[in-house]
């Protein structure tokens, strides 16, 4: 069995020693460096070091994992990131996904988890846990991504237009300000490349937003 | 002195003057023309008289030549024929021959050896000198010999012999001297009289006739039109001062008025409202630029309370381009404007200085615990799985450990979410509420319409942004009893829209005592240059918070 060729980069000495202490006790995780900024680690990388995995620290002066997410994609390394953070929130999460994490972990995980999540990903699979999985699609259903011409918020406004409703009252349903509301309009206008409500209603029905 | 005074003094100084002058020629002039005429009257009437009497005489004398036989004898016993006679020849005055002294006005002729004498009748003498018409009450003519003494009769004494009069008046003695004239002298009584006299030469009497008239008499209409006159002045005179008493309070009052209002103004009041009689242009005119001045002071004076108030909008137009109170008021507001926005400027800044700080403090603080602690904690973790055999106390320690992460997120979290740097206020706002889903009964829904990685939210407005959220939510949760809150945050090109709202209770902007909630809500809008409307009642509280996005 292969030995997992591990980095952790983490601008805390302690928590590398103890993470290093905590793995030491599993003979197929190695770990080959402990790095404290991302410039050091991306440094290592380029000098072409064998690395399987990395346990990458968001938080970290000089160069954070963001960034050393980025810079793996375009070195396109075959190094697989796994984010260990004290960050809970869904959109770390969900970002640290986007940017080509493999896992993400909180940095009070238990060492099972840990290492299963090695494991895991090592074998080229991505490792959520179901806590994690569930933060990061509650934050996702939140992002409202209209891939339209129109935004969501934009084409509510043209229906509630088109039933005949005043800008004031559209503001109060939608729960926004009438200058809200008008800006609105005045872009769904600019989008549609019409000039007034009439076009808007009758280019709006041609293209079937409404 | 005052004024009315002076008017008066003046007025009634002339009036009296120009009458008095006026009088006094006139009657100067009147009193001329009637000594003249008077003069002139005595003078026909004793030219008239001296051509009667020398007529009378000269006829006698000629009916004497003519008819000798006719002669009378003289009454020897009345007179005292002089021895001379013979020698005589001509008109004699015999007055001083007769006994009784009457007189007598003789003539005598010597022809062919006989003398004839014949005294003229006294009565047609006295009959032409007693005819007075025209000679009124104290009129007279009479006659005077050369011995000054009166031949005629006098009007004043009918009873005395004539000749026992003395007339040695300055006429008399005039016209014994060959001068005809005329004056006004004291006569024989010692009265004064207007005389006109001529001296009677026939043959060898001398008799001087003289026309008089009593000065008083001639001058009683003089004294009437005297008293007249006077009576005339003081009538004028009271007339004037009633007239120039009523001119100077036409013309006095309204400067009066205009003394009291000037006073009034000078104390600072610019308020009276008197009406005052204006009854001429000109005093119309200078009340209407009295009223002029009363409004532009009350301009000035409304413009500078409005400065004082520090009401800065308040708008005045200079009155004219000399208007030196009004242009200084103005350049006072315009400097009042500067200072008040450079001290808002402050207060803004020093505001913004101090809310940075605090979210400087409170950042670091959060960074401190999350970044810091945090890993220490989770070291500690490390060093219990590695270290702790006793696996129930290792499981229970880690517990612990677990626990307190957890709680330092949390803290760390509201302190200062590190999402907000790295994701925006729209995902920290995402972040909170949905954290908020779990320990609230409250529906709150958040709707997250900014431009994510193409945002222009400042890092500085989002986090005033994220504040202003808390607190409204803080707000809504502990007081308005609401069953929904609905959270809008719409990024536009121009501008960054929060909208809020609440369907609890509501409040009373005025009263509420939401602690400094609302106050500090209110600041954190104005340090990020933004405009707030609240609008609250029940059942429908709205936030509308717009803030520019700053390129």
């Amino acid at each position: 069995m292969n030995e997992i060729k591990l980095v952790i980069a983490d601008d805390h000495e302690l928590f590398r020693k103890g993470l290093a202490e905590l793995l030491r006790k599993h003979d197929d995780i190695k770990i080959v460096k402990s790095v404290a900024n991302g410039i050091e680690f991306v440094e290592m990388i380029k000098s072409a070091m064998e690395v399987d995995i990395v346990l990458l620290d968001i938080t970290m002066p000089k160069m954070d994992g963001f960034q050393v997410l980025k810079e793996l994609k375009t070195l396109k390394s075959n190094l697989k990131p796994i984010v260990i953070s004290m960050h809970s929130d869904g959109n770390y999460i969900a970002k640290c996904a986007k940017s080509g994490a493999y896992g993400y972990l909180l940095k009070n995980t238990d060492e099972d988890e840990l290492t299963l999540a090695i494991r895991t990903v090592y074998k080229g699979k991505k490792y959520f846990s179901a806590e994690i999985s569930e933060k990061m699609i509650n934050y996702m259903s939140n992002q409202s991504v209209s891939e339209n011409i129109l935004s969501n918020k934009e084409t509510e406004v043209l229906g509630l237009i088109s039933e005949g409703l005043t800008t004031k009252e559209i503001a109060a349903k939608l729960f926004v300000s009438s200058r809200t509301i008008e800006t609105h309009r005045a872009n769904i206008l600019k989008k549609l490349e019409v000039k007034n409500t009439a076009e808007l209603i009758k280019k709006a029905a041609k293209i079937k937003l409404i | 002195m005052n004024l009315k005074t002076l008017i008066l003094i003046i007025i009634n100084g002339l009036i009296a003057l120009v009458v008095a002058v006026l009088s006094f020629s006139f009657y100067n002039q009147f009193s001329k023309v009637l000594n003249d005429r008077i003069l002139l009257q005595l003078n026909s009437i004793k030219t008239l008289k001296q051509i009667q009497i020398e007529n009378l005489i000269k006829n006698e004398w000629k009916d004497f030549l003519n008819n000798n036989e006719n002669h009378q004898k003289i009454d020897s016993t009345t007179f005292k024929i002089p021895d001379s006679l013979s020698n005589m020849e001509g008109v004699y005055d015999f007055t001083s021959k007769h006994i009784n002294r009457k007189t007598s006005i003789g003539f005598v002729s010597n022809s062919e050896n006989k003398t004839h004498v014949k005294i003229l009748d006294y009565n047609k003498i006295k009959k032409i000198l007693l005819e007075r018409t025209g000679m009124g009450d104290t009129g007279e003519s009479y006659l005077v010999g050369e011995d000054y003494r009166m031949r005629s009769q006098s009007r004043f004494f009918p009873t005395k012999t004539p000749y026992t009069m003395l007339v040695k008046t300055e006429g008399v003695i005039n016209a014994l001297k060959g001068v005809d004239g005329r004056g006004a002298f004291n006569d024989y009584r010692g009265i004064d009289v207007y005389s006109v006299y001529s001296l009677i030469e026939i043959s060898n009497l001398k008799l001087v006739i003289l026309s008089e008239i009593d000065v008083s008499e001639v001058t009683t209409p003089l004294q009437k039109l005297k008293s007249r006159l006077v009576a005339l002045t003081l009538g004028i005179l009271l007339l004037a001062i009633i007239l120039s008493l009523f001119l100077t309070r036409i013309i006095t009052n309204p400067i009066k008025n205009m003394q009291k209002s000037l006073k009034v103004m000078a104390a600072g009041d610019y308020n009276q409202s008197n009406k005052f009689i204006k009854n001429s242009n000109e005093i119309k005119e200078m009340f209407d630029a009295l009223a002029n001045l009363k409004a532009s002071l009350q301009g000035a004076v409304k413009f500078s309370n409005d400065i004082g108030k520090m009401n800065l909008n308040a708008q005045y137009k200079p009155k004219s381009t000399h208007d030196i109170l009004g242009k200084s008021l103005l350049v006072m507001r315009d400097k009042l404007v500067e200072f008040r926005n450079n001290e808002q400027n402050n207060r803004i800044n020093t505001k913004r200085l101090l809310v940075n700080g605090l979210e400087s403090e409170r950042r670091r603080l959060s960074r401190e615990l999350h970044d810091g602690i945090g890993p220490y904690l989770t070291s500690l973790k490390h060093y219990i799985e590695n270290k702790v055999q006793d696996e129930k106390q290792k499981t229970e320690m880690k517990r612990i450990v677990d626990d307190t992460i957890s709680e330092i997120r949390l803290m760390s979290n509201a302190l200062m979410p590190s999402t907000i740097e790295d994701f925006g206020v729209g995902v920290t706002l995402t972040n909170f509420v949905e954290n908020l889903k779990a320990s609230t009964d409250v529906t709150i829904q958040y709707e997250d319409l900014t431009k994510h990685d193409q945002t222009n939210i400042t890092n500085h407005q989002g986090i005033n942004l994220f504040r202003i959220c808390q607190e409204l939510i803080n707000n809504s949760l502990k007081h308005s009893n609401a069953k929904n809150i609905r959270i809008t945050l719409s990024e536009f090109d121009e501008f960054i829209s929060l909208f809020y709202f609440d369907d609890g209770i509501g409040f009373d902007e005025k009263t509420v005592k939401l602690g400094s909630g609302i106050i500090n809500i209110k600041e954190r809008v104005e340090i990020c240059n933004g405009k707030i409307i609240i609008n609250s009642k029940a059942g429908n509280t709205t936030f509308e918070i717009e803030l520019p996005v700053e390129l």
